[in-house]
């Protein structure tokens, strides 16, 4: 029988991935608005199509909107990169919508094969798009890079379900469950395939130890890619590693929740000692991804409780929302001034008052501070499950971290908003910006206002579960 | 809508629609409507106060966040209005010395001196909600509000390495504040309430090992902005380097967001983690005494050693707190509110000095104020002598009530360590002194070295000095127009005898 309400989503989108790439090939001239014209459409129809039938639960069809509606708005900040001759637009699109539709499939999956292939499905076309801009010998390499580390982290993910097969003798979430629940195997071994299970998935969510290739793939990759990549592929990951360790892996819970406890801890901290060096915003930006998601791991410490997992998906939320935001105000910042430097960020809210108040407001939520409530409140809700399962030593380094990040964050925040620097104060490239510059400017704006609005009222996002 | 939320809120809106219209704007004219505004702020307290029934004036209790039990939850008692009053002082002085500040309004292009009235506004609102939220994480957003306009004010309008100092600063409050943040979230899943007045009047208390490991992580977060011995390393750098206005809301209101909440969310919300904690909260803040007095009598920057001397009378104030007594809670009060307006002038002070001058030590000063500056010298000599406690001044009581509750503690700080500590304390009072008398001497008497820039006080600088020194004296006077107020709402914080 197949779960229609869970799979139309993706059969959406990568519908509209094919016909992306064909209305391309049969256009005369390079076009940039067909396809993302059948991107559009196709993204706001899966997300439609998700919102009537509620996909499988709550937790699904915040993760199915996550995924869908970042990748609408990557869509957008792609466009300013429509005057880049490099850049394929059908390709583009296709891969995008490709990937999104992996990412659909993964946070659906109930099943370790189902798993492993959207999984497949959502890195391949990834690791496409980093290398996409054509005659760009960097990109090429981050995409190498990128495409090695992903195929050694799925085979170890194969590995992992193929042993934990061995134990349950089944796939299917809810069996491996219950037969690891009466398991008599040996629990070490247990844990080691439980393990490497959840590496492909800590993988794509970049956590330490599996996270060398995030600076490297962000910098290599076009900016909207690496927005992409931070949010889309990041939250399907952890949607994802959510689930498994809720249904599937919940009756081994003591020998995975050490683990992650210690995962997050140094991820959180890692993340944050790469970003302090960064006078890059894209590199910034990737290294706080890092963080992020330490502090995205930390609440899994307190499942199965309900308040964990609500804990974990309302910060991957505000977390996405305002990298959303950073990465299309750094896209819009290359296209008109050339470079994502913080050199070239200086100033911006001077030059470009919209861009630079909502990339302060952004940088405001991923630090925490007021006068972005929401982000702040989302730091005390992920604070909530390791105190209340007794990881009161993961709370502090938390704590300690929030306090760290603020240094790095704060210093762009204080680029931005001081005066700009001389040699960037030149007329900019594109006076006047085209239709796909302001369309990448609504989609900020729209993100920022969601932010401001949960930050007034905060039950928008944190009543969501 | 209660009076006191539009109280808390508009300072902080009127900085936002300031910020954004400063193309429009005079910084003097953003100066004078700061100090229309928080006249307003003022009018708002003053009215919620008078119109209120129950514990706490003006309180409003909305649910603000169902999924986390966050209220709206504002109000303000007799602890909390002494402090409130003393803030919009403060900055309505803050925003005249602006107005009147020529170097903000000559070359001023890019908006910035109401960008910095702006700030202060916005810092106003952070402090002010401080002092009247009654629910936790409500506290803590309003705590850490007011941290990055800081930055700002000292990294942009401070002096060179203004910056690094700044960031000092305010890495050692973050940090300390995560930490409190920390012991919020071991509160809220312990006692499984957010709300300030529920906690304080819990059934059984909290107790045992997690919830004092709270209490630690607390008083931790609130000591550093305190600060207390040997958390307050940030403090002299950020307070020298400081603009001036910087440094009169740093000492005057910022170190009190600490004392405050030591009273608020500490000893009320946690008594038995704190009356645990008490003997080292004692012990740390007469070290701090100590060691501050010691740090002032080798100083030579006057705004350095108005910091250190901050330190100081903060260990006073904590030494209060931490005998838990009623006393105790009285004094704390009592010396916050007076640091406040004493410090706030000698910093102003300060600052008029190092405007004239270039520089705040005494090299630059040189010596013979008295007869170089002569008004200027007086208002010197007032601040420091009510800062060294003078009788008949509002420091006398802050101190003296201080020491009147270490000598008879509560049963939580043992009676030989309260005495000892008591011993120690007034030994502090005399090296207070002691460093004061240095300064008049180095500074105020000698022979006259004359300069160029030797001016008097201008008109508003003798205002400022007036409103403060005529509070500072009245306080001295009639301290029970300040304890009346006090008193009866010092059961909300600690068990009051019958």
């Amino acid at each position: 029988m197949i779960d229609w309400a869970a799979v139309t989503p993706a059969l959406i989108l990568a519908s509209g991935a094919i016909a992306a790439l064909l209305v391309t090939a049969f256009h005369a001239t390079r076009t940039w608005r067909w396809p993302a014209i059948v991107s559009t459409v196709s993204l706001l129809a899966a997300s439609a199509v998700a919102v009537a039938t509620g996909s499988i639960d709550r937790l699904t069809l915040v993760l199915t909107l996550v995924v869908v509606l970042g990748t609408f708005m990557m869509v957008l900040a792609a466009g300013v990169m429509d005057h880049e001759e490099s850049m394929p637009p059908g390709e583009l699109h296709f891969l995008l919508l490709s990937s999104a539709a992996g990412g659909c499939c993964l946070v659906v999956a109930r099943d370790l094969v189902t798993l492993v292939v959207a999984l497949e499905l959502l890195s391949l076309p990834s690791i496409a798009l980093v290398g996409l801009r054509r005659s760009d010998l960097g990109a090429a390499r981050a995409a190498w890079t990128f495409f090695l580390l992903s195929a050694v982290s799925t085979a170890v993910t194969v590995m992992g379900v193929s042993i934990v097969y061995g134990f349950a003798g089944n796939l299917a979430y809810d069996q491996v469950a219950t037969a690891l629940a009466g398991s008599t195997a040996p629990a070490r071994a247990v844990g080691a395939a439980v393990l490497l299970t959840v590496v492909g998935l800590l993988f794509k969510a970049g956590a330490v130890p599996f996270h060398v290739w995030i600076p490297d793939t962000y910098r290599g990759a076009s900016v909207p890619v690496a927005g992409y990549l931070s949010v889309v592929s990041k939250s399907a990951a952890l949607g994802a590693l959510l689930v498994v360790l809720t249904t599937a892996l919940g009756p081994v819970r003591d020998d995975w929740a050490p683990v992650v406890a210690v995962v997050a801890a140094v991820t959180m901290t890692v993340g944050n000692l790469g970003a302090l060096g960064q006078r890059d915003a894209v590199g910034m930006l990737a290294w706080s991804s890092i963080a992020q998601a330490g502090f995205i791991l930390a609440p899994l410490v307190g499942l199965p409780g309900t308040a964990a997992v609500a804990a974990a998906v309302s910060y991957l939320v505000v977390y996405s929302l305002a990298n959303l935001v950073a990465f299309t105000t750094v896209a819009i910042c290359r296209r008109r001034w050339g470079g994502t430097t913080f050199a070239h960020l200086a100033g911006l809210a001077r030059r470009d008052p919209g861009a630079g108040l909502c990339l302060a407001f952004a940088l405001l939520v991923l630090a925490g501070f007021p006068p972005a409530v929401i982000g702040l409140l989302t730091k005390y809700v992920v604070l909530l499950p390791p105190v209340d399962s007794g990881y009161g030593w993961l709370a502090v380094v938390m704590a300690l971290n929030v306090a760290f990040g603020l240094v790095y964050y704060l210093r762009l925040l204080a680029t931005v908003l001081a005066p700009p620097s001389e040699e960037v104060a030149t007329p900019p490239p594109s006076p006047s910006p085209p239709y796909t510059v302001r369309f990448a400017r609504a989609a900020m704006i729209a993100a920022t206002a969601a932010l401001v609005a949960a930050s007034v009222y905060p039950d928008l996002l944190l009543g969501v579960l | 809508m209660s009076a006191l939320v539009v109280a808390v809120l508009l300072p902080g809106l009127a900085g936002i629609c300031l910020a954004l219209a400063r193309a429009v704007v005079s910084a003097r004219g953003a100066a004078a409507a700061g100090a229309a505004v928080s006249v307003l702020s003022l009018i708002c307290v003053v009215a919620s106060w008078s119109a209120r029934d129950g514990a706490y004036a003006g309180e409003v209790d909305h649910p603000w966040s169902t999924a986390l039990g966050l209220h709206w939850h504002l109000g303000v008692d007799g602890i909390s209005l002494p402090l409130v009053v003393m803030t919009i002082l403060l900055c309505v002085l803050v925003c005249w010395s602006l107005a009147a500040d020529v170097t903000s309004t000559t070359d001023d292009h890019e908006g910035a001196g109401v960008v910095l009235v702006a700030l202060v506004l916005v810092i106003e609102t952070a402090s002010l909600g401080v002092f009247s939220a009654l629910d936790l994480v409500l506290f803590f957003i309003f705590f850490e509000l007011a941290l990055i306009p800081m930055w700002f004010v000292i990294a942009r309008w401070g002096d060179p390495g203004g910056r690094l100092a700044a960031t000092r600063f305010l890495m050692f409050t973050v940090t300390g504040s995560a930490l409190m943040l920390v012991g919020f979230v071991v509160i809220a899943v312990t006692a499984g309430t957010l709300q300030i007045p529920t906690l304080s009047d819990l059934p059984d208390p909290l107790t045992g090992t997690v919830p004092l490991l709270g209490g630690v992580a607390i008083a931790v977060g609130l000591a550093v902005k305190t600060p207390l011995w040997p958390l307050h390393i940030w403090l002299p750098d950020a307070h020298s380097k400081a603009p001036t206005v910087g440094s009169v809301l740093l000492a005057g209101v910022f170190l009190k967001l600490g004392t405050y909440g030591l009273l608020r969310v500490f000893v009320s919300v946690v008594p038995e983690p704190a009356a645990r904690l008490a003997p080292y909260l004692g012990a740390l803040a007469v070290a701090g005494i100590i060691a501050s007095c010691l740090a002032c009598l080798r100083e030579h920057d006057l705004k350095r050693l108005i910091a250190y001397s901050s330190v100081g009378h903060m260990g006073f104030v904590v030494l209060a707190i931490s005998t838990m007594s009623e006393v105790g809670v009285l004094a704390a009060v009592f010396a916050s509110v007076a640091h406040g307006l004493i410090t706030g002038l000698l910093f102003f002070n300060a600052g008029w000095l190092k405007q004239r001058y270039g520089s705040a030590t005494f090299d630059a000063l040189g010596r013979g104020l008295y007869t170089r500056v002569p008004r200027l010298g007086v208002v010197l000599l007032f601040a420091a002598t009510a800062s060294l406690g003078l009788p008949g001044l509002a420091g006398f009581w802050g101190e003296m009530l201080a020491l009147r509750s270490a000598y008879e503690p509560s049963p939580a700080l043992d009676r030989t360590l309260a005495w000892t500590l008591l011993t120690l304390a007034a030994l502090g009072v005399v090296l207070t002194t002691a460093y004061f008398v240095r300064v008049v001497r180095r500074v105020l008497q000698g022979a006259a070295t004359p300069r160029d820039d030797d001016i008097d006080l201008t008109r508003t600088e003798a205002g400022i000095s007036a409103v403060l020194a005529v509070a500072i004296v009245l306080l001295g006077v009639a301290p029970g127009l300040l304890t009346g107020v006090i008193e009866p709402a010092v059961g909300a914080i600690v068990q009051v005898a019958p």
